[in-house]
């Protein structure tokens, strides 16, 4: 029990509803210290209710969150550690009419600003104009600056890097291994499977206000499959979709699209022994992973159970098992 | 200490410029209006409006600078005017921030909930010194200008006496500000609750049974035309103001812990 106390981010039972919409239902993980946790799921899915709640900014309906000790019902005791945390929301509301400067003055004296001229050097918003005339990879920069620049222990981020370029991508995620090499403990949203698997240690995937699943990175990219779209005549795909760990093929015009969950060299040796036209294998969309991996187990919960058994072979998942509101 | 008040402050810092400009403005072309109605005969002019009429805008002595003054410069732009000003402003001091979604960082900063809304809120005082410190004087000079005089201490009172007033007035303002989420409606919301209780106060005033009603209305305790003329006003008028202040504001930071952002 003591271990648990010490853990930056605990959450038990985690539960907000709208009205009669459950956000968040029953969600339960700890992240621990130095680690990268990854919130996956699909837009809508509950993420940023989740970490709204985790900074007091929405009270639960029931459970409750410690966050670095402190309970997040207990408003005094949340603010008294918010100074160790780095938080980037996923729309940055950002002074318009300010600099991104000004905004950087007032954050820095509201909570340090310790490593301010070190993150500029590595992100680098224009700080001299007003935020009015930034891009949204520009705003996205000053608010990881904002996030970090007073050294938190733990950084809660929503969809992180929405709206930055792929270089300043891959710095962001160079920074997050450094983070965490500095014992720093990073906890963040997102709904692309690629960003995840590249920075994370362990992921929590949240669907429909449910955590689904926890698991480390390497097991949920085993288990997730590959998206492989080809380009090739009639007899070529339909030996190609024959193939065993084929799921769901869809045909199209000049081919045939499909996510992959075999092995990989038996896929190659099939393409090979055609006369392929064009090939695309790339990561599965989230919602995909989601729809053939915990869809059959997950629809049911709003159901009345009727659906269970046509889903048990975890084929034929209907278009519910995706993003479920926009 | 004091950081948030201090940028929202100097965020608050043109629009006071601007205010007090206009308000400088329009009290010096009162002043000029009344070098030009010198020698009207206004008994004359009134007589035929009726008495709420008289009541509403504040219209005792004409013909005298106070009297002018406080009819047209403080009935209506400080009672009615800056009234309005500061509830339409004060809408939006956390609605806005909930729309844009600003609030989400202010509040990641390490300061409690009522600390952020008290600190918000004690920016509004920049325009609202500014207006009453500056457009005194300015007021002053144009007075002298046109060779009238008008009593200083009266005039220094009917500025300080109107700052609880205008308080209650942007009180009401953060109360709808932390009840929606949208700064449109706050903004409305409070400008539409001002006035009515201005209208009500006014109408309501002659007509016997009803007449408690008027003592709803902030409007009832802050009457700048007799303070002006001669100095006469009812301290308890300005702690009742006051009292009204403080429980908006307290319902306010009750409101704002309480409510999911």
């Amino acid at each position: 029990m003591s271990g648990e106390t010490d853990r930056p981010l605990v959450v038990e039972g985690l539960t907000k509803e709208f009205g009669s919409v459950v956000a968040n239902d029953d969600v339960s993980f700890a992240v621990d210290e130095g680690e990268v946790f990854g919130f996956l799921g699909p837009n809508g899915a509950g993420k940023s209710t989740t970490i709204r709640l985790l900074l007091g900014l929405l009270k639960p309906t029931s459970g409750t969150a410690r966050v670095l000790g402190a309970d997040i019902r207990d408003e005094d005791a949340l603010t008294g550690v918010k100074g160790r945390i780095g938080y980037l929301p996923a729309h940055l509301g950002f002074d318009e009419e300010a600099t991104g400067e000004a905004v950087l003055d007032y954050h820095g004296a509201m909570k340090g600003e310790r490593r301010r001229e070190e993150l500029l050097d590595l992100f680098t918003p224009p700080i001299e104009r007003p935020v009015r005339e930034y891009s949204t990879g520009n705003k996205r920069m000053l608010g990881l600056v904002q996030a970090f620049m007073h050294d938190p222990d733990l950084v809660i981020m929503d969809e992180p890097t929405g709206g930055l370029d792929p270089l300043k991508q891959e710095a962001f995620n160079e920074f997050v291994r450094d983070e965490r090499e500095r014992g720093t403990t990073v906890f963040f949203s997102s709904h692309v499977l690629s960003e995840v698997r590249r920075v994370c240690d362990r992921v929590g995937i949240l669907r429909a206000g449910s955590l689904v699943e926890l698991e480390d990175v390497e097991a949920l990219l085993h288990r997730s499959g590959k998206h492989v779209r080809v380009h090739a005549s009639d007899a070529a795909v339909a030996a190609i979709a024959d193939l065993d760990g084929v799921v769901d093929p869809e045909r199209f015009v000049e081919g045939v699209q499909f996510i992959y969950a075999g092995d990989v060299n038996a896929l190659l040796r099939e393409l090979a022994a055609h006369d392929v036209r064009d090939v695309e294998i790339g990561e599965p969309p989230i919602e995909d992973v989601f729809a053939h991996y915990y869809g059959s187990e997950e629809t049911g919960d709003e159901g009345d159970g009727s659906e269970e058994t046509a889903n048990e072979s975890g084929v034929d998942v209907s278009d519910g098992a995706g993003a479920t509101n926009a | 200490m004091l950081e948030t008040a201090r940028y929202e402050g100097r965020r608050r810092l043109r629009g006071a410029a601007v205010l007090t400009a206009g308000v400088g403005a329009y009290a010096g072309f009162i002043v000029w209006y009344f070098t030009v109605l010198e020698g009207v005969d206004y008994e004359d002019v009134f007589e035929d409006l009726p008495p709420a009429m008289l009541e509403a805008f504040g219209i005792e002595s004409l013909s005298t600078i106070e009297g002018f003054l406080g009819a047209q410069v403080f009935n209506f732009v400080w009672l009615l005017g800056l009234g309005l000003y500061f509830a339409y402003v004060a809408g939006g001091v956390v609605a806005r921030d909930v729309e844009t979604e600003r609030m989400d960082l202010l509040l990641s900063f390490p300061v409690s909930r009522s600390r952020l809304l008290v600190e918000k809120f004690a920016a509004l005082l920049v325009p609202m010194i500014a207006v009453n410190a500056l457009g005194g004087p300015i007021i002053y000079l144009f007075v002298v200008a046109v060779g009238e005089t008008v009593p200083l201490d009266h005039l220094l009172l009917t500025h300080l006496l109107s700052v609880p007033y205008l308080l209650v007035c942007a009180g009401v303002g953060l109360a709808f500000s932390v009840a929606v989420d949208r700064a449109a409606v706050a903004e409305r919301g409070a400008v539409g609750t001002v006035f009515v209780l201005y209208l009500v106060e006014s109408v309501v005033g002659g007509a016997e049974g009803y007449d408690w009603i008027q003592y709803l209305s902030p409007t009832q305790y802050y009457e700048p035309t007799p303070i002006l003329i001669d100095g006469s006003f009812e301290p308890i008028d300005s702690a009742i103001l006051l009292v009204a202040f403080v429980g908006l504001l307290i319902l306010s930071q009750a409101l704002f812990e309480r409510r999911d952002i």
